[in-house]
């Protein structure tokens, strides 16, 4: 396992290069087999949740556990923007994101000056409310019957209709969600969120707007929560309160710790265990919960930075670096 | 006239839930200075508790409070053996995981063992007083009588015995408390076993009060603790029985001019209220909750 990680890390550019050509040769292996289609695209979306949740927990060091609560947003903008104005995809995605991130400033402004704990109760409360109020607006969301009727997305003047082409779809979101949080995690602001982690007073010393920058990452996250909300609306061209609860956040959640907070490969791991495990024992479904509650405690337990987390490669640091030394001297 | 008096009754025995579960949620805060999770489930297991002593065990109130005392007691027990013994200083991130990871799994566990349907809670006190137009229930006094003497029983608790004293210190101040030779470990089991004890007695007293307890009502009952013990400043024990009560009356006048559906909005609601206009609380230290 490590040896994988070790040469992962010597030829990154080599294994995202074979990791592209995997993911693009899948969907014509199984093209035929729509369940195993599902699947696959299940997995890139639940990579594109994660991934918005790890930038908010793994790098800035605050504790979003209502993730869901954004998705919902993300979703229900879309499907109000699709069915009632007639917006087409490529608008609704962006506008999905932005008001998801809006609404997370809303909730940052009064808890993000203060300790985590408050905004880990906060976004779990309003990822609750969020779906109290979508169950009783019954004027905007129709409430309970949830909304019907989104029609498929058109790209380039072809309507994808198949899940052949939404997982085409997602791959694209996912690679280009991926893409900009690397380039933004590597920019000054995303190694301001990094200090903020590691120490925020001293970071603040530093001369970070501590409360600035926690606002603008809880934006960031979310925006990627709701992009992935507007996709989920066009997947099932319906959505209704009842997908969005807090189990769905605390399964986000628990993608997240499981893979290994704090790096970039972790909450896909992550994603891509908690997705196919359920569907491997099919006979333990009904206890899929339970399984993710039980694999955050054997995490933390057991590993606590994860499968895939920082810890895999920070263990191997100095002992590559010590190898390179060796080499060197002989 | 007579209706809004009526609101503010009701809203004053809700309270009295509320700010059971909230001095059980400050306790738990001040000892281990750290928010759990599990609030809401341990106050749903405590209601269990109670539903199934009343209706197979067929007892009185009494033991059903009882019953529901000694499961989140042992419950506590558990959660401090899972989530907090393996890292005594651990980060703080540390045991919000683990607390979150246990409250999913008592969460969905309850679900499959339980059901998810509502169980009804058999009525206990159904009698009422008239005062014109105002009707003030037996089970609404009772609520109360069970708060003032739980909450007098704690002040004797924490003033008079060697226990209470070192639980103060600890909430105050571990290092110093663990310089001066209290057990900060033991402390730590006892005090949390004591703070679910009472969300426990809190769960029976909500199930028998609505008639019904369900295995996913600790959701929004873990998030009014936590609103009220902010509203009273999140540590303070006295603070969270005057913060319970506030949040009951609210929400019920909030209900009254929307409607029950909202119930759970105006919570929070209140709580993003506090923490935009005063942090720290009605009774909490200035300043405490800063970073």
């Amino acid at each position: 396992m490590i040896a994988i990680f070790r040469t992962t890390q010597r030829h990154r550019g080599l294994s995202i290069l074979a990791c592209a050509c995997l993911l693009l040769i899948v969907p014509f292996v199984i093209r035929g087999n729509d369940y195993l289609l599902r699947i696959a695209i299940n997995i890139l979306l639940y990579s594109v949740l994660a991934t918005s949740l790890n930038i908010i927990n793994g790098y800035s060091g605050q504790f979003n556990i209502g993730q869901a609560g954004f998705y919902c947003i993300g979703a229900y903008t879309a499907a109000i923007l699709a069915t009632r104005c007639g917006v087409g995809f490529w608008i609704a995605l962006p506008v999905s994101g932005l008001i998801a991130s809006a609404s997370s400033v809303l909730l940052g402004i009064p808890t993000a000056r203060l300790r985590g704990i408050f905004l880990a109760i906060c976004t779990l409360g309003f990822s609750e409310i969020v779906r109290l109020t979508v169950l009783n607006w019954i004027e905007f969301t129709r409430g309970p019957m949830g909304i019907p009727g989104i029609p498929f997305p058109t790209v380039l003047g072809y309507e994808i209709s198949t899940n052949f082409g939404f997982y085409f779809l997602i791959l694209a979101i996912a690679a280009v969600a991926l893409f900009v949080c690397f380039r933004v995690l590597n920019s000054r602001i995303g190694r301001a969120w990094i200090a903020i982690r590691e120490d925020e007073l001293a970071a603040k010393s530093m001369g970070i707007p501590t409360t600035r920058y926690k606002i603008y990452n809880l934006a960031f996250g979310t925006f990627w929560a709701g992009v992935a909300g507007c996709f989920y609306a066009y997947l099932s061209s319906y959505v209704s309160a009842d997908s969005f609860t807090l189990d769905e956040g605390f399964a986000i959640l628990c993608m997240v710790l499981v893979g290994g907070p704090g790096s970039l490969v972790g909450p896909i791991v992550g994603a891509f265990f908690l997705v196919v495990l359920p569907e491997m024992f099919r006979f333990l479904a009904e206890y899929r919960l339970v399984i993710f509650g039980l694999a955050i405690l054997v995490t933390m337990h057991v590993r606590p930075q994860g499968i895939a987390g920082g810890g895999v490669f920070a263990a191997l640091a100095p002992e590559a670096a010590g190898e390179g030394e060796k080499g060197a001297a002989s | 006239m007579d209706y809004y008096v009526q609101t503010l009754v009701d809203g004053i025995a809700q309270g009295s839930i509320y700010a059971l579960m909230a001095i059980g949620f400050a306790m738990i805060m001040g000892i281990l200075g750290l928010v759990t999770f599990t609030h809401g489930e341990v106050i749903m297991v405590g209601a269990f508790a109670g539903f199934y002593a009343l209706t197979f065990l067929k007892t009185g109130i009494f033991i059903a409070l009882v019953a529901g005392f000694a499961a989140a007691w042992i419950l506590g027990l558990v959660i401090e053996l899972i989530c907090y013994r393996r890292w005594p200083k651990g980060p703080d991130e540390t045991w919000l995981i683990t607390t979150i990871g246990v409250s999913t799994v008592l969460k969905s566990g309850a679900q499959i063992v339980l059901g998810t349907e509502q169980q009804l809670v058999p009525d206990v006190y159904t009698g009422f007083w008239t005062f014109g137009g105002v009707r003030i229930l037996h089970i609404q006094v009772f609520m109360l009588a069970v708060l003032f003497l739980l909450s007098a029983a704690l002040w004797l608790f924490l003033k008079k015995t060697k226990t209470g004293l070192e639980l103060k210190a600890v909430s105050m101040d571990k290092t110093a408390a663990a310089l001066l030779g209290v057990d900060v470990r033991r402390i730590l089991v006892v005090g949390n076993a004591i703070g679910c004890a009472l969300c426990g007695v809190s769960g029976v007293l909500l199930g028998v009060y609505y008639n019904s307890v369900h295995a996913v009502m600790g959701g929004s009952a873990g998030l009014k603790s936590f609103a009220s013990a902010v509203l009273g400043g999140l540590t303070s024990i006295p603070g969270a029985a005057i913060g319970g009560v506030l949040l009951g009356i609210f929400e019920n006048v909030g209900v009254a001019i929307f409607s029950s559906g909202w119930r759970d909005v105006i919570a929070f609601l209140i709580l993003i209220a506090v923490l935009l206009v005063r942090p720290s609380g009605l009774l909490g230290r200035k300043g405490a909750e800063k970073v």
